[in-house]
């Protein structure tokens, strides 16, 4: 096994994805891995899709950007990028680059029901990320893309959407939405009449002309569409993508990675690091037990102290042997996956200093971690 | 504040955090609280049911799993069979893409139903994450804007008139002592009350580290003071933390200790937690 794992994936990937649930710092990991790739000398984008904006607040970037890229002031050869995903900017840009005219970008633009569309977070979001990474990979100007995928069960989703866009975009029913129509719907088959009537019932008979009128506006849009979405999914399934799972030793937080393996492996995607990230730091040389006597030996505020320093060594060795046990679980499944360790801070992480610290921890070789 | 005022302020209370903080433990704990108080509770959780809940004769659990919404929507509308035919084509998830956030509306819709059949006396839903709280409560907005007439738009003004008014429904927000998750809150918070109209319920703090008493670093063995100092410094990050959310939200607080237990031993304590920190408010 390497003796640089986390070096060696940054300087050998074109797009990097880490995952994992909420609260484990997985944009400040996400950020690391970026500065690291920029004191490596190359140039790497960071690209988060969590709409809180944490990686913002990490870097001192303060209020939000929208989609613009913003270089981030180093002391590096290499450079570091970082952007947000603003999805209603990003659909707009996608409608007006696939259009074939002006006019038609307008016509698509002020439909009402791709204004709706355009503005939910969910699916929009998972199909607007892939599309963003696609831009972002035919972008000369970065070596290595760093994708901070929401924190939620459902963050892989947006491998998917490509898959999932062109096959909704050669449904049937779509394709039946884009035929042009002459009389409204009165001439559809006897078949598709008790789909739409449902449909209609549902959302309502507006929302279907709508809904047509959009797709209508989007004919000949959507072969492009698809085309890209089908690169994003061929790039995220090449040996030059790695995946990363982010965790801290809490047993939430190890149940999320356990569901982020079992989905990495449905997906039949290789996973490259797990980053075992705010483990409770040892300090001296006694043990939990010599701390715990000491603490019955004393009184007072002192006792209250030796008790509180006995139970950070014992949140820490719990840690430790949790983190252990995920470890030899997720190796029966990726047998060749590498591991990097990186201790909880006493204070949050706020700024492209700690952000350093936490880079430099990661790439240390694994013996000293 | 004793806890009769405080769990009947309002029929439905919907936790929201973000991830990791504890949100779902939060939301079972006081439903376990609520129950053994002697109140008739509901716990409704999304997608999955609460973990090391223990069954109690005035608690009833309830999962409704958005992704199934629109089916069970249907169904209840008399057109079950149409809608297993449209799942089976794939077809469902057209409807749904044509028509974002309808999953998030139909189950605020079927917690409004809950309200009104059954004779509980409070409702604790575990919601969503903080961010996608407010994806949640925009959705009735959203669609009626989209949508205009019919019996979604119905439905949307109905769930409108419940989140707004705050003797049926607050919003309860969870996070950690750190200034991170905290500055989400206050943007939660704000967008909660200013754009949706929603009210807030108590601030809960979760995961508190316990305070360390100040004595001098000479008198502990040298071993020690790295992990003391590392101790004082992340208990001082926690006040700042607090000090932020006291400062910027006029919402009272529910501080609960950090526990390393987990499952029913877990809900049990953080209702005593919670119970005491009821009890402490004004």
């Amino acid at each position: 096994m390497s003796t640089q794992p986390v070096i060696d994936m940054c300087l050998s990937s074109r797009v990097i994805v880490t995952c994992g649930t909420g609260g484990v710092g997985k944009t400040s990991v996400a950020a690391a891995l970026g500065f690291e790739i920029a004191q490596q000398g190359k140039r790497a984008i960071v690209i988060t899709i969590d709409p809180a904006r944490r990686l913002a607040d990490a870097i001192g970037l303060g209020e939000g950007t929208g989609n613009e890229i913003q270089r981030v002031p180093l002391d590096t050869t290499g450079e570091l990028w970082v952007t947000m995903l603003d999805v209603q900017e990003t659909f707009d840009s996608l409608v007006r680059d696939t259009s074939p005219t002006p006019e038609r970008a307008k016509e698509v633009m002020d439909n009402s029901f791709y204004r709706s569309l355009s503005r939910s977070l969910s699916g929009t979001r998972d199909y607007m990320a892939a599309e963003r990474l696609y831009d972002l990979c035919e972008d000369e100007r970065f070596d290595v893309i760093i994708v901070d995928t929401p924190p939620s069960r459902n963050a892989l989703d947006f491998l998917e959407s490509p898959e999932r866009l062109a096959r909704f975009l050669k449904h049937p029913i779509v394709k039946f939405l884009v035929a042009p129509s002459r009389g409204g719907f009165r001439l559809v088959n006897a078949a598709m009449q008790p789909v739409l009537k449902a449909i209609s019932t549902v959302v309502g008979g507006d929302t279907l002309t709508g809904t047509a009128a959009f797709l209508r506006a989007f004919d000949g849009m959507e072969e492009e569409f698809s085309r890209r979405a089908l690169v994003v999914a061929a790039t995220l399934r090449s040996a030059s993508s790695s995946f990363v799972i982010v965790t801290a030793p809490s047993r939430d937080a190890l149940t999320e990675a356990d569901h982020f393996v079992a989905e990495l492996s449905r997906l039949d995607i290789s996973l490259k690091l797990i980053v075992a990230n705010r483990m409770p730091p040892h300090f001296g040389t006694l043990t939990a037990t010599e701390e715990h006597s000491m603490a019955q030996s004393q009184s007072g505020d002192l006792a209250r102290v030796y008790e509180l320093i006995a139970g950070l060594h014992d949140d820490a060795d719990q840690a430790d042997s949790d983190i252990q046990a995920f470890i030899q679980r997720t190796s029966s499944a990726f047998p060749t996956v590498s591991i990097a360790f990186a201790t909880e801070l006493a204070t949050d992480i706020h700024d492209m200093d700690s952000i350093g610290a936490l880079a430099q921890q990661l790439a240390a070789p694994p013996t000293q971690q | 504040m004793e806890l009769h005022p405080f769990f009947t302020a309002q029929r439905v209370l919907i936790v929201a955090g973000k991830g990791g903080v504890g949100k779902s433990t939060v939301a079972a704990s006081l439903a376990h609280l609520s129950a053994r108080s002697g109140f008739r509770t509901l716990l409704v959780t999304l997608d999955e049911p609460a973990n090391g809940l223990l069954p109690h004769e005035l608690l009833e659990q309830i999962t409704v799993s958005p992704g199934r919404a629109l089916a069970d929507y249907l169904a209840t509308k008399g057109l079950g069979l149409i809608s297993r035919q449209l799942a089976k084509s794939g077809i469902m998830e057209l409807v749904a893409t044509t028509a974002p956030g309808l999953d998030d509306l139909l189950v605020l819709g079927r917690i409004k139903a809950f309200e009104n059949q059954r004779p509980t006396e409070v409702i604790i839903v575990d919601g969503p994450a903080a961010g996608h709280a407010l994806d949640l409560v925009r959705a009735p907005v959203q669609l009626k804007r989209a949508l205009g007439t019919g019996p979604i738009s119905q439905q949307a003004d109905e769930v409108l008139a419940m989140l707004s008014d705050p003797a049926r429904c607050k919003v309860m927000l969870v996070t950690t002592a750190a200034i991170t998750p905290v500055t989400e809150t206050c943007e939660a918070a704000e967008e909660l009350m200013e754009k949706a109209h929603i009210a807030l319920a108590p601030i809960v703090v979760n995961k508190c580290n316990p305070a360390v008493p100040l004595v001098d670093e000479e008198i502990l063995l040298p071993s020690i003071r790295q992990a003391y100092n590392y101790l004082s410094l992340r208990a001082e990050a926690q006040s700042e933390a607090i000090g932020v959310l006291t400062d910027s939200l006029e919402q009272s607080q529910l501080h609960l200790t950090q526990h390393h237990s987990d499952g029913t031993a877990l809900i049990n304590a953080i209702a005593d937690d919670l119970e005491q920190a009821i009890r402490d408010l004004p």
